[in-house]
């Protein structure tokens, strides 16, 4: 190998190394922050009894999830997403993802099947899960 | 392409996670570490069993990577007829014979994205598939496991972990590339002025 040619590895490697370093530095950079900023959720105590707890964000539902995995994850039964689409509960249907049958069922309407899986979760966990009552304001407490 | 694949491991489970792990380890680009990742947080939600999924896909990963490690070494034989005689050959398979096993190890799970040509060279190298396949199984097993039971811990939240270890990886890429320049650069140069220093002024 020509001193040349081994001068334009050197330069090449130098460059795509820094060049790489920076772009994947700042990225890693904001992600870390992220990563601090959310933290690992807590392990409930019915995690330790095999049982999930039901997930409340519906914000974390995204395309490639199907409708049984949604319905696990969020305690819903699987019926009560399937009637909110205006689809018959199958098998078939149950593996394609929220996205593939939104291609499939609502070509129109971009997005149309996650904001209703959304809205029929929070509708049903509204009625099942009714948000605690506020504890009494201290002055109110009768004294015993 | 990410999407598809997760739809296919909570559809499938294990058996899809283990294939998918086995064809990226012959060189097919599937995004490994997400996955990986993912299939962790699976694990938290019930979805998938922790042990027998991490067991199945750790055997289809070392078995992926010692069949592309058995490719190199079977392109051996013309390689070696094309260079056996260079220098620059001799040099870089003794070199290969000392590093080799911590290349092995680190490409497997924090700069996976040479990990494919690292198995090519290690077999046509003639790096010793005993030694390949100690250095190949743990590295592996740090990233099915320790990255798989960051998926764990960080449940519904796994795209934070997966986002972050994606770049930590691009960036351990870029400063192995950017060292190995360095230290080549020293080396041209410090060739370059021994042979000034031998020539004969006059």
């Amino acid at each position: 190998m020509s001193l040349k040619t081994q001068r334009m590895v050197v330069f090449g490697l130098i460059t795509a190394g820094v060049l790489l370093a920076v772009f994947f530095g700042i990225r890693a950079a904001f992600a870390f922050r992220e990563f601090r900023r959310h933290g690992a959720p807590p392990f409930s105590p019915l995690e330790a009894k095999n049982h999930q707890p039901a997930e409340t964000d519906v914000e974390l539902i995204r395309e490639w999830m199907t409708i049984p995995y949604v319905a696990q994850m969020y305690q819903v039964p699987p019926k009560v997403l399937f009637e909110a689409l205006g689809l018959p509960p199958s098998k078939s249907i149950g593996e394609k993802s929220l996205k593939q049958l939104n291609d499939e069922y609502f070509p129109q309407a971009e997005g149309l099947v996650v904001t209703t899986v959304k809205a029929a979760i929070l509708e049903f966990q509204a009625q099942t899960f009714p948000a605690p009552t506020p504890p009494p304001h201290p002055t109110n407490i009768p004294a015993p | 392409m990410s999407d598809f694949l997760l739809t296919q491991i909570i559809n499938y489970g294990a058996p899809v996670l283990g294939m998918l792990v086995f064809i990226g380890a012959l060189g097919a680009p599937l995004p490994g570490t997400l996955l990986i990742v993912a299939a962790g947080a699976f694990a938290r939600q019930g979805l998938l069993a922790w042990h027998t999924t991490g067991l199945m896909a750790l055997a289809f990963v070392v078995l992926g990577d010692n069949l592309s490690y058995g490719m190199g070494h079977f392109a051996r034989e013309p390689v070696l007829r094309r260079f056996q005689s260079s220098q620059n050959w001799t040099k870089a398979e003794s070199t290969f014979a000392r590093w080799g096993g911590m290349a092995v190890f680190w490409t497997r799970f924090l700069i996976t994205g040479v990990a494919v040509p690292v198995n090519l060279i290690a077999g046509t190298s003639g790096f010793g598939i005993r030694r390949f396949f100690f250095y190949d199984l743990a590295g592996e097993a740090i990233w099915i496991f320790g990255y798989g039971g960051l998926g764990y811990l960080f449940g519904m939240q796994w795209e934070v972990v997966s986002e972050f270890l994606g770049n930590v990886s691009g960036l351990a890429l870029g400063l192995v590339l950017l060292g190995l320049g360095v230290w080549l650069g020293i080396r041209q140069w410090q060739v370059v002025e021994a042979r000034k220093a031998n020539v004969p002024e006059g």
